[in-house]
């Protein structure tokens, strides 16, 4: 078990003019399950392997354990991954492949094969450990990718989308699994992926990502609720938040209604609604017209698309209602804003939240 | 560390070099004699024989080669002769096994394991026991000292190569494009053209390759189904040791011409000989 | 599908020429009768020679007509020490020469397998040997290497005091074994160096993460997937290698020690032998051989022939 930290850490690429992960400053706690999600490009992947070893450094540094492994191979990090398409070892089987590394520390085979058994346990693997990789289906090689890195009690597990190739029902039940091991074992665990839902779910804190740059990083609720900024008040939460360009100067116009924000800077600059579909409550009354273009029931939930006409332009934005809904295409509706209402600047930083 | 790459982290930089320098050293023991025979060709007669450096360099030898002496093999004769027969049998060559590595490989015909062995078959009857018959045949047909006889048989020689990895390569296609060209209603000639070839295009020039190679260095058929006076490269180069004492030096400059050739596209193509191989010369 | 295709899928089903399993035949056939055409005829009269004892009449004193003989021939080359001799030495030829190769072109392929300065120049050196004439080779290797009068070898054997070595006559057999892994090592580099390149990437990270060092790695997840590379290797320059004749011709010229079963055969028949009826015989008896130990081969090797069918 231990914390990790990066520390200034950045990755260029050679001939590239923006680093891939540009003076990463970010601490994770022991036990912490940390999430690194963005879109691709984002640089969490290079992150990661950064912390594996399997990137080179070329500014700053990694530590774990509060010890400077910015230059130790991976072999002597005491770290374990579970690789995005899974790499395991194709001539030896699921037993052979989760014994791999304690084969590698020398552990003795009785020791080995006793710890094999006790996480085939935990992963229902017990009926395939003499199995090939090729013979398995790609849920169970996930559960083995899992199974190889759990059996070695590393200080840190790393995790590149290990869910990614899984079809969606599978992938969020063994989301939920994999949340439940990870409390359970208490090790570090750093996990990438561009899922945001996944985010979410898992991390105790999810930082985001983009283009190289460490946007924010925070519990899951406060990045919702508080984002930092417009990019990750867009990139968190589906669907995404409404975001509609105003002008900002104590009050600011939506589709002709105007909102007053205590907070909101002076001066008429240009800036940045936002606010998610949940505020949205469409009735006969209020103050914003609106046509429905579309209703998607989910059954549990439903979203209205519609079309308001704000700043003289036609802008479509997202309602959240409670099924059943009983609007058509083409209906005229009223809006109603109810709830929080974030507004962001030119540079694009969230400078006022109100709740109405 | 990604496959190739430079430097691991944490790897010492002096094992890396030391590797470098490794490599470096056995490329240049392993190529020392043909190195040397280079040199030798530049020298005279005399200094060839005693390996020594006393008269300099020159490219004596190299005129000498070029000027024939009437009645035997010229350079000019053999190289044309070589050329036009490795040219016409690796196309033909390629011609026949294209469509049948299509025939083993994409729309399989049954027996395909059969047919695979029975071209590998082929090569396991020696040169040297086929000659006979062969001979007596080109001898009927007035064949002998002609350029077709050779043609047509290096076609024979080459062909279960190209076969065999021509159909490595063409498993490599994807099934999906084959199948969308096939519901298009796309005739043999024209999936070859349109979507096997352009993916199986650096697999395709590793087997020409080889087969050039093999067509333009054969020595066997080439000496015996021919005259004297007649023949391809290799004929030309022995035709270059004489048994009236040792012309080292003009014998290191026509094997250096006889090898020019082939040892320049071999160099040009190295890069997709290794990247056909790995494409699939091995499913 | 459009009518047309579909009309003769279904014509395929009612087994007339045009029938899916005939056009699926047809590719196959310019290829398949130009080899039986070239290549089983000469082994078809060939055979019909080895019940012969047909000989070259302008080469003998006294002519004898020809006449089949039945299978003397074939008695004749169980007692024939020399033939046994030859095939003991192709053995030895080609068994040294694929091993020896397949080592050496291994450890280059490693050798290569990253970058370093001047990686490109460093391979193109290497592969040069088998891209020149086997009789250019052997004759780099007899005149400038191994020769006692104007060799390399032999001036620095002399200049570090040792006595001069006749490589070629004292040591025919590793002369030619030189000369063939000398060429066959860079065909062999080849092969392996793709096979090097064509493991995934990922699988040696996660070695790498889970603690192996790199001679772990090679041993034991690499090692194993070369192995196909290794047997095609291994079963492509054994085809070549068997019938080397080149090297022998220009080296030795054949005796005891380095006469391998073409050579043989060659000496037998046009090489001054002039015995075509025995040659075939032997020739023929060969490719029986070659038949049967390269089917017993593809069956172990399974791997080279087990492929998924497409459809």
């Amino acid at each position: 078990m231990a914390s990790v930290q990066y520390d200034d850490a950045t990755r260029l690429y050679p001939g590239t003019p923006k680093p891939a992960v540009n003076e990463l400053e970010l601490t994770i706690d022991d036990g912490e399950l940390l999430v690194l999600v963005g879109p691709s490009g984002s640089g969490k992947s290079t992150a990661l392997r950064m912390l594996a070893g399997l990137e080179p450094l070329d500014d700053g540094r990694i530590l774990i354990g509060g010890n400077d492994v910015s230059r130790v191979p991976p072999r002597a990090r005491d770290i374990a991954m579970v690789f995005q398409n899974y790499a395991l070892y194709p001539n030896l089987d699921v037993a052979q492949n989760m014994g791999f590394a304690l084969k590698q520390q020398g552990v003795h085979k009785d020791e080995r094969t006793k710890r094999v058994r006790e996480v085939a346990k935990l992963l229902d693997l017990e009926p395939y450990l003499d199995r090939k990789p090729r013979n398995l289906s790609g849920g169970q090689r996930q559960r083995v990718a899992m199974g190889r890195a759990i059996v070695r009690r590393p200080q840190v597990y790393l995790m590149d989308e290990p869910l990614s190739n899984l079809d969606a029902k599978l992938r969020v039940q063994t989301r939920a699994e994999l949340v439940e091991l990870q409390r359970r074992l208490a090790v570090t665990t750093v996990y990438v992926t561009h899922d945001q839902v996944e985010a979410m779910t898992m991390g105790h804190r999810v930082a985001v990502l983009r283009d190289g740059d460490l946007q924010q990083v925070d519990p899951p609720s406060k990045l919702y609720h508080e984002p930092a900024n417009l990019f990750v008040a867009g990139f968190i939460g589906s669907p995404a938040m409404n975001m509609l360009p105003v002008s900002v100067d104590h009050a600011v116009k939506i589709a002709g209604v105007e909102i007053r924000i205590a907070d909101a800077p002076g001066g008429g600059q240009r800036g940045t609604v936002g606010f998610r579909p949940e505020t949205v409550v469409i009735g006969t009354e209020g103050p914003i017209p609106a046509r429905i273009r579309l209703v998607e029931d989910l059954g549990s939930e439903a979203f209205v698309h519609l079309v308001i006409d704000h700043e003289g332009e036609e802008r479509r934005i997202v309602a959240k209602v409670e099924p059943p809904f009983h609007g058509n295409v083409d209906d005229s509706v009223r809006l109603t804003l109810r709830g929080t209402v974030h507004l962001f600047d030119g540079a694009e930083a969230r400078r006022a939240t109100v709740t109405l | 560390m990604k496959r190739g790459a430079r430097l691991g982290v944490g790897e010492r930089r002096s094992i890396a070099i030391g590797i470098g320098v490794l490599a470096w050293v056995v490329a240049l023991i392993w190529i020392f004699p043909i190195a040397w025979t280079v040199l030798t060709s530049f020298k005279t007669e005399q200094d060839a024989a005693a390996q020594t450096f006393h008269q300099g360099l020159s490219f004596g030898r190299y005129s000498d080669i070029a000027h024939s002496i009437p009645g035997t093999l010229s350079l000019q004769t053999a190289f044309t002769n070589s050329l036009v027969v490795v040219v016409v049998s690796t196309l033909i060559v390629l011609l026949l096994a294209l469509p049948a590595a299509y025939a083993l490989a994409i729309r399989p015909v049954r027996k395909w394991r059969d047919v695979l062995f029975f071209f590998i078959s082929t090569k396991f009857l020696p040169v040297v026991a086929s000659i006979f018959p062969i001979y007596v045949y080109a001898e009927k047909w007035n064949l002998i000292g002609t350029r077709t006889i050779l043609v047509v048989l290096y076609i024979a020689i080459n062909l279960p190569l190209a076969i065999w990895m021509t159909r490595s390569f063409f498993m490599e296609v994807p099934r999906e494009l084959i199948e969308a060209a096939e519901i298009d209603g796309t005739s043999l000639v024209n999936q070859l053209r349109s979507v096997i070839l352009p993916i199986a295009a650096p697999g395709i020039a590793a087997t020409a390759l080889l087969c050039v190679i093999f067509a333009w260095n054969e020595y066997f058929y080439a000496i015996q189904l021919n005259f004297a006076s007649g023949s391809t490269m290799p004929q030309w180069v022995i035709s270059n040791v004489s048994t009236r004492g040792n012309f080292l030096a003009k014998l290191s400059a026509a094997s250096i011409v006889a090898c020019l050739p082939v040892v320049l596209a071999g160099w040009a193509a190295q890069k997709r000989m290794i990247r056909g191989l790995s494409m699939g010369a091995l499913k | 599908m459009t009518a047309a295709a579909a009309d003769v899928a279904l014509k395929g089903r009612v087994g007339d020429p045009f029938s899916s399993a005939w056009r699926r035949r047809l590719p196959l056939l310019p290829a398949l009768l130009y080899a039986v055409a070239i290549t089983q005829l000469p082994f078809i009269v060939s055979i019909y020679y080895s019940f012969t004892n047909l000989k070259d009449k302008t080469q003998s004193l006294i002519p004898e007509p020809t006449k089949f003989v039945g299978i003397d021939n074939y008695k004749q080359i169980f007692t024939d020490p020399f033939f046994r001799q030859a095939v003991w030495t192709s053995v030895q030829m080609t068994v040294l020469a694929v091993l020896l190769s397949l080592v050496f072109g291994t450890a280059f392929a490693i050798l290569l397998d990253r970058k370093f300065l001047g990686q490109g120049l460093v391979r193109t050196l290497l592969i040069t040997p088998f891209l020149l004439m086997p009789v250019v080779a052997a004759l780099i290797w007899k005149q400038q290497m191994f020769s006692s009068l104007f060799g390399i070898l032999d001036k620095i054997l002399t200049f570090l005091g040792l006595s001069s070595v006749q490589f070629i006559s004292a040591h025919p057999l590793g002369s030619i074994v030189t000369v063939l892994v000398w060429q066959w090592t860079p065909f062999m580099m080849l092969i392996m160096l793709a096979g090097l390149q064509s493991q995934p990437g990922d699988i040696l990270e996660a070695a790498n993460v889970d603690g192996a060092s790199g001679l772990g790695i090679f041993r034991q997840l690499t090692l194993p997937h070369l192995r196909r590379y290794l047997e095609l290797g291994a079963l492509l320059g054994s085809i070549y290698i068997v019938q080397a004749f080149d090297p022998i011709d220009v080296m030795t010229g054949g005796g005891p020690g380095s006469t391998n079963v073409p050579y043989y055969v060659f000496q037998d028949s046009i090489g001054g032998g002039f015995r075509y009826g025995s040659a075939s015989a032997y020739a023929i008896v060969v490719v029986i051989f070659a038949i049967i130990i390269a089917t017993l081969a593809l069956r172990l090797l399974s791997s080279l022939f087990k492929d998924e069918e497409r459809a």
